[in-house]
């Protein structure tokens, strides 16, 4: 029989408990005057496995934590909120007795008539313009109860000239007004353009606008070359085309609803021989790979002869418009198969429009080619620039020359430079472009100048006179020019849009006041003020300064 | 999803960073090829035909890059050493190769500078 305990158990369980167990910390503390925990302090737990994370020195605030519990915004909708476009403000005033632009007095007359007030714009010449991408969202229309915009001295003069071109009609060969508008920064070349827009428009006009030339020369959409006919190879952008296509054809979509196919036309798909024009341009809106001939097709249909007594085959005057015209101007950002830059006159949408500019295309039933260039964000485009100003320049010789002329008859009865009359020198040196202007001064200084040495003589008088030969800017010859610019701009018309007068800047702060964005009467001391802060009436700046600061 | 040179990309990549994530294609090499297919600049993977599509793996695949390009560059610094050139010795030695000082700061020849070199 085993027992039931081993025997080296039974040994250990003789020796006394206490001598074979080690001695716990409390037993110890019988013999020391230091307190346990000191002596024996607890061990400390360490982080296990990976070290802490070094928690920087930064102060960390509950209310700068971001909330990333909103959703993130879709694909196109930031874009889409930074080209909205709003044409309302609940918030102003309805202005009583506004006037619209119509069909009635939309002539050249009529418009010059309404000089220094400010129209309206009726619902469908808004529809028309907005599909066209007329209003901007850096313009102010936001501000107002519904669009209108002043009519200026430029505006009076752009409504006669499509007054001229609509008498022309008839008269043997259409006429086609081609021009530049340029000016400083906020002084109202896209508004005049929208302008030129809504007033073609209502003149029963096609209207075609480029809406932003930088859109199509910095390689944001997609290319393609093609060959041309005589051998060129130029890009075509597919998907823009159709954008511009799905424009045009929401714009006129009454007239060209009126309007069918005249001609035969290779496509790439069949399309029935009558079609009307709008569903043949939403055909290219819709597919960008059809969108290229469509365009084509469009404007060999638009620019034909019109036959008005054949139904469907009237053909009517057409306004090409482009803002920021400095952008089709230079070298674009696309590049060619050996990555170098493709000139934007190479661009198949901006070479049409180039030529329509110079009057390579013709415009048979006669219209007007607008284009506006951009002052905020400018590239540089130093050849349009030139040409713009040479072009400012021109037409301001004459009465310079004529200035100098009456000048030297004068001299012939003068006794002394005292006796010469430099009141319309004086005049001239405020109107003239500068470097007219410069050379103005340094003729008046020296003609002043010539008595200095005490006796008058009116042959040093006539010599100054002589030696007077004002000349128009000149190209610097150390610098490259661009011949494909300078070819095009040679026979436009440059116009500078200039600040507003007096009479017109009071004829828009009544509007404002009206509208109630204005606070206070609008006196005469006020118009004055705002006008001079506005830079001589820059009208941007005249509306920051009057509408939009708060103080 | 796009097959591009044995990668799939997703259709709302640009084509640029598509391109620029193979080894031995940068910025410069990109821009020559997209200017080549025509492609504009902010164009995504998706946006791309079929044609360009094609074209351009067939481009990529006639260029050296990834493995071969990256083997490429050990063989040439492996032939200096075999060579017994200056550079080849200092390759192997981890120091600089173009004759910067040694005195204090050497870590990124260090870290770079070997005989089989990553890349």
């Amino acid at each position: 029989m085993s027992s039931s305990i081993c025997l080296r158990c039974l040994k250990r369980s003789l020796v006394p408990i206490e001598a074979s167990l080690p001695p716990t910390a409390a037993q110890r503390a019988a013999f020391s005057t230091s307190p346990s925990l000191s002596a024996n302090p607890p061990k400390k737990k360490g982080a296990v496995g990976k070290p802490v994370v070094r928690a920087g020195k930064t102060l960390k605030l509950a209310k700068n934590k971001r909330a990333s519990t909103v959703r993130p915004p879709a694909p196109g909708e930031r874009k889409a909120l930074r080209k909205r476009v709003v044409l309302s403000n609940t918030n102003a005033l309805e202005v009583p007795g506004l006037q619209d632009l119509t069909t009635d007095n939309v002539d050249g007359g009529a418009v010059k008539g309404m000089r220094g007030t400010v129209v309206g714009l009726g619902n469908d010449t808004v529809d028309a313009l907005r599909a066209l991408e007329a209003f901007k969202p850096t313009q102010g229309w936001s501000l107002f109860r519904r669009p209108a915009s002043l009519v200026r001295r430029e505006t009076a003069e752009l409504a006669e000239l499509l007054q001229a071109v609509k008498e022309s009609d008839g008269q043997g060969q259409q006429q086609v007004e081609r021009r530049v508008v340029f000016g400083e920064k906020l002084s109202g070349k896209s508004v005049l353009l929208l302008q030129g827009m809504a007033m073609a428009y209502l003149q029963g006009w096609l209207v075609v606008h480029y809406p932003d030339a930088k859109d199509i020369t910095i390689a944001h959409t997609s290319y393609r070359p093609v060959q041309t006919a005589d051998g060129d190879t130029i890009y075509i952008q597919p998907h823009y085309t159709a954008q511009l296509l799905g424009n045009i054809a929401k714009a006129n979509h009454g007239l060209l609803s009126g309007m069918r196919l005249g001609k035969q036309h290779q496509l790439p798909v069949p399309v029935q021989a009558n079609i009307s024009l709008a569903r043949f341009a939403e055909l290219g809106a819709n597919d960008a790979e059809l969108a290229w001939p469509v365009w084509q097709a469009l404007w060999s249909e638009l620019t034909a002869p019109s036959q008005p007594e054949t139904e469907g085959l009237q053909r009517p005057p057409i306004f090409v418009g482009l803002d920021g015209v400095d952008y089709i101007m230079r070298d674009s950002a696309y590049l060619d198969g050996e990555a170098r830059p493709v000139h934007a006159h190479d661009l198949a949408l901006i070479r049409d429009f180039t030529n329509f500019l110079s009057g390579k295309t013709e415009l048979p039933n006669g219209g007007m080619v607008l284009a506006a260039t951009s002052a905020s964000n400018r590239p540089s485009a130093p050849t349009l620039e030139h040409c713009l100003s040479r072009g400012h320049a021109e037409p301001q010789l004459p009465s310079l020359l004529a200035a100098r002329d009456r000048l030297r008859e004068q001299c012939t009865t003068a006794q002394s430079t005292a006796d010469l009359d430099l009141s319309d020198i004086d005049q001239l040196l405020i109107t003239l472009p500068t470097p007219l202007a410069d050379q103005l001064r340094v003729f008046r200084r020296k003609l002043l100048a010539s008595q200095g040495r005490g006796i008058f003589s009116s042959e040093t008088i006539q010599q100054v006179c002589d030696a007077f030969q004002p000349e128009l800017p000149r190209w610097d010859p150390y610098l490259a020019i661009d011949q494909r610019v300078a070819d095009v701009m040679g026979r436009v018309t440059a116009r500078k849009v200039q600040g507003l007068s007096k009479e017109e800047a009071r004829g828009v702060m009544e509007y404002y006041a009206r509208s109630g964005m204005l606070r206070g009467a609008v006196t005469e001391g006020l118009v004055g003020e705002k006008w001079t802060l506005a830079g001589e009436g820059i009208i941007g700046e005249l509306e920051k300064g009057a509408v939009r600061a708060r103080f | 999803m796009v097959f591009i040179f044995g990668v799939n990309f997703p259709e709302s990549q640009l084509v640029s960073r598509s391109l620029q994530s193979f080894y031995g294609i940068g910025p410069s090499v990109c821009t020559k090829l997209m200017a080549r297919f025509h492609i504009h600049q902010t164009a995504k993977i998706g946006a791309l035909g079929d044609r360009q599509i094609n074209d351009m793996a067939a481009e990529l695949s006639t260029m050296t890059l990834e493995n071969d390009l990256r083997r490429q560059l050990v063989e040439n610094i492996k032939r200096l050493r075999d060579m017994g050139t200056y550079r080849g010795r200092r390759h192997a030695m981890s120091l600089p190769v173009r004759g910067q000082n040694t005195r204090s700061q050497v870590m990124t020849a260090r870290k770079l500078n070997r005989v089989d070199r990553r890349g």
